[in-house]
């Protein structure tokens, strides 16, 4: 049924639609991943390893581009640059959203090379300098191998974000294989056209995830070092310093700063606050309700998974997978799966309840990785000998669970519902294609105004996006920020 | 190779001496070692003779070169002095091979590689050359480490308890084995240690540290013979100490008198006698409490007027149930209190 389409015209349509979507997300990848790599490696780089006025600061700020979604993003630039717009460069076309991508995915690049670059062992870069390696030759040939994995995994899961952007793809114009499910699915009324090309974006998923794996090769990364002494930085100079610190502040400044404060002026100029009132709480309900549901399935995985259990593995693997998925892929399973109650006369779409079930249960095959991930580094922190003690005191393996993984894991635990939060908070493509009619959220509620060209009223519901998802992550990598051996061993002490 | 000398050096931690106007020379091609416990600013030490750290004051040249100074520190890069640290902190991406060619990045590579593999077979790793270090025993990663250190020609070799991750058997081979190397290459070395028998075997000069203080400088024999205090009779094995008066040149102790001609008469003083220096017979003057093998010798636990005392006798000397004491010269000595 997958490959099967009804007429000769049909499928060369099809045949154009996908060739076109999978080079224009092949090509954003390439250009906005590869960016988003850059900017994100050499900004955690900065902060961690050198020296210069403000750098604590940013190592905070760095982060919050996270809260901003692409679309949100996209939205912003377009009404501050395009006609009528302050700006006089115009942010548009491939190279605008390939912009807006570098800009706004960075931090799950900085993220991920920021913790590499703090967990290396400090001998192993005094070592390079004892052996005559200048800075940037310490960091080309021992932090930055260093971290390459960490890096790459980073830039995998920006670039699976881009693939899986539907939303700013949309708004640009630009046909990928995201938006190109939406067209075969509304435009064009051919479900197995948009399943067609689902399969081919859950492949490209799959080959990110194995390309990560593979990046590793023989080589160990992890170092048998846990001496940790407070990491070497190198002081730079008044004027590389100065540069450092202007680097650091137009990244925050383009990725969040500047379409912050572009929204909250919008949103002053056209204020439609009763509008979002319903919106926002849809939001709030569906966020709580399924970082609930997804956290209590990233916690099964992520115990049975670190128990070794055949099963936790595979579930390990297979919410690995989901993350990679694109919502709408996962929004179109749905469907398929939840797709009895179409059979039974349900034409339009599924009805209320059980579309918000369909939509819980997307959230959570979709954002379980997302939770599994901080939950299993938490458990990790457990050495071994924890975990057969309890046994040799007589405690079974729930007992196990409840008084020594759960306790050890909270703080964890909390980290990973913020997360998921925030991700489904600002999920777009299978909230779209799964929401209960006049079910609105606030990610719908811009996407909906802003498709219909009126970007402005759009801005109250963004904003409200960004400010609802930049509270947890502001809390969040303040978090991460402290958490250094350093400072764990300061708290110990008081 | 050069001297590495410092003068009046002081580090501190958060208004805390972790290094206190440390004076002293490491001498060209000869192995020094620090001894001390963890905490005695000996780590620091290194750290600031490489120059991972800056000094707060005094300075320290190397070949005569002044390299720290308060607010003058030659960068680590720059200053061509090898460091093997604790951990060994080999490089985990990169080969056996590749780690000791990383500090030769200078010469052409066919050089760079043969260079290497020479100082790989120097260390009798030759075969192992492709190998990564998580697929090295420990012995063999520290041998990478020193061969990683030597390989670029520096000027001194810094080594931060090297062989304190490994068993005693291997530790002891590859105490010779390194020991060797280093004496091959007439490499001044300075080499941080916690084992006061380490530090004995290996060192031409050995410096005593504790609690940021250089307590005694010298060659081994000298130290061991005439500790300048308490202090360093003790960091280089057991010792029993006892406070007493001076009356008639000696100091009375239960077990026998210790000469004090140096010092006044009726002064209040330490005595301090090695366990080793204690000669016991069978006869009356102490009780045995207890005989415990101890490798070659006998720890034997004896007591008079409610004193206990340690002594290291020969092993399987016949004691009985008590014994005569006779305490050596050599091993007594007297500081005052």
């Amino acid at each position: 049924m997958l490959f099967a389409l009804t007429t000769a015209s049909e499928a060369s349509f099809g045949g154009d639609l996908l060739r076109e979507g999978a080079f224009g997300t092949l090509a954003l990848v390439a250009v906005g991943g590869g960016g988003a790599t850059i900017l994100g490696a050499l900004a955690a780089w900065l902060v961690t390893l050198c020296q210069f006025p403000g750098r604590a600061l940013f190592a905070w700020l760095l982060a919050i581009p996270l809260a901003a979604p692409s679309y949100v993003l996209s939205y912003c630039y377009s009404t501050l640059t395009w006609a009528g717009g302050p700006s006089p460069i115009e942010v548009s076309g491939f190279w605008g959203l390939a912009f807006i991508y570098a800009v706004g995915l960075y931090p799950y690049v900085y993220l991920s090379a920021r913790a590499a670059f703090v967990s290396q062992s400090a001998s192993a870069l005094e070592a390079a300098r004892t052996l005559g390696a200048r800075p940037w030759s310490v960091f080309r040939r021992v932090a930055l191998p260093l971290a390459r994995p960490s890096i790459a995994a980073g830039a995998a899961l920006a670039m699976m974000e881009i693939a899986a952007d539907f939303g700013a793809a949309d708004h640009f114009g630009q046909t990928t294989l995201s938006t190109a499910i939406f067209r075969a699915w509304y435009g064009h009324g051919a479900p197995a056209l948009a399943l067609q090309i689902s399969a081919v974006l859950l492949a490209a998923a799959v080959a990110f995830l194995a390309i990560e794996r593979w990046a590793r090769g023989r080589a160990s990364y992890s170092g048998g070092s846990t001496r940790s002494n407070s990491l070497p930085r190198y002081r730079l100079s008044w004027f590389v310093g100065f540069i450092a610190a202007l680097f650091c502040a137009v990244l925050v400044l383009l990725g969040a700063l500047l379409p912050l404060a572009w929204l909250v002026r919008l949103a002053l100029l056209h204020p439609h606050l009763g509008d979002v009132v319903r919106p926002l709480l849809n939001s709030l309900l569906l966020a709580g309700g399924g970082s609930l549901i997804t956290l209590v399935l990233a916690a099964a995985i992520a115990v049975a998974a670190r128990r070794g259990r055949a099963l936790g593995k595979a579930a390990l693997y297979a919410a690995g997978m989901g993350y990679a998925a694109p919502g709408a892929v996962i929004a179109l399973g749905a469907i398929a799966v939840f797709g009895v109650a179409r059979a039974a006369g349900l034409v339009g779409g599924l009805a209320a309840p059980l579309a918000i079930t369909a939509l819980l249960w997307t959230y959570a095959a979709r954002f379980a990785a997302a939770g599994v991930q901080p939950i299993d580094a938490g458990l990790a922190r457990l050495s071994k000998g924890v975990d057969a003690s309890a046994r040799t005191l007589g405690a079974g393996p729930w007992r196990r669970v409840a008084r020594v993984d759960l306790p050890i894991a909270a703080p964890s635990l909390a980290a990973a519902a913020l997360i998921v939060f925030v991700e489904i908070l600002k999920e777009l493509p299978a909230t779209l294609i799964l929401r209960p009619f006049d079910f609105d959220t606030l990610a719908v509620n811009a996407y909906a105004y802003a498709s219909d060209e009126r970007v402005l009223q759009a801005a109250a519901p963004a904003l409200l996006v960004f400010l609802v998802g930049l509270a947890p992550i502001l809390v969040l990598t303040r978090g991460m920020v402290r958490t250094r051996a350093g400072f764990r061993a300061d708290r110990n002490r008081l | 190779m050069s001297t590495i000398e410092l003068r009046g050096v002081q580090r501190i931690y958060a208004g805390v001496a972790a290094l206190d106007h440390v004076s002293l020379t490491a001498p060209e091609a000869r192995v020094m070692a620090l001894l001390g416990a963890s905490g005695s600013g000996k780590s620091t030490l290194l750290r600031l003779v490489a120059g991972l750290e800056p000094v707060d004051s005094g300075e320290i040249r190397i070949g005569g070169e002044l390299v720290s100074a308060p607010r003058h520190t030659l960068p680590a890069e720059d200053r061509r002095i090898g460091m093997v640290f604790q951990d060994y902190a080999l490089f985990p991406h990169l080969t056996a091979g590749a780690n000791v060619a990383f500090g030769l990045d200078k010469l052409p590579r066919a050089q760079r590689e043969a260079e290497a593999l020479a100082w790989l077979d120097r260390v009798g790793l030759k075969k192992r050359a492709d190998a990564f270090p998580h697929e090295l025993s420990g012995g063999e990663q520290q041998r990478v480490a020193l061969a990683r250190a030597l390989a670029p020609k520096p000027r001194a070799v810094l080594l931060d308890e090297p062989f304190s991750g490994l068993d005693p058997v291997q530790r002891a081979e590859l105490r010779e084995a390194s020991l060797a190397t280093l004496m091959a290459t007439r490499t001044t070395t300075l080499f941080v240690t916690h084992d006061a028998e380490e530090a004995l075997l290996v060192a031409d000069r050995m410096a005593i540290l504790k609690a940021g203080r250089l307590l005694q400088e010298g060659a081994p024999r000298e130290v061991y013979d005439n500790p300048a205090s308490i202090e360093t009779a003790a960091a280089l094995g057991p010792v029993n100490v006892i406070e007493a008066h001076v009356d008639g040149g000696v100091v009375a102790t239960p077990f026998g008198p210790i000469a004090a001609t140096s010092l006044k008469p009726g002064a209040k003083v330490r005595g301090a006698v090695r366990a080793e220096s204690l000669l016991l017979t069978p006869g009356a003057r102490a009780r045995v409490l207890e005989v415990r093998p101890h490798g070659p010798h006998d720890l034997v636990r004896i007591e008079a007027e409610g004193v206990i005392w340690r002594a290291l006798v020969p092993a399987r000397t016949p004691l009985g149930e008590s014994v005569d004491v006779e305490i050596q010269p050599a091993g007594a000595f007297v500081f005052p209190a």
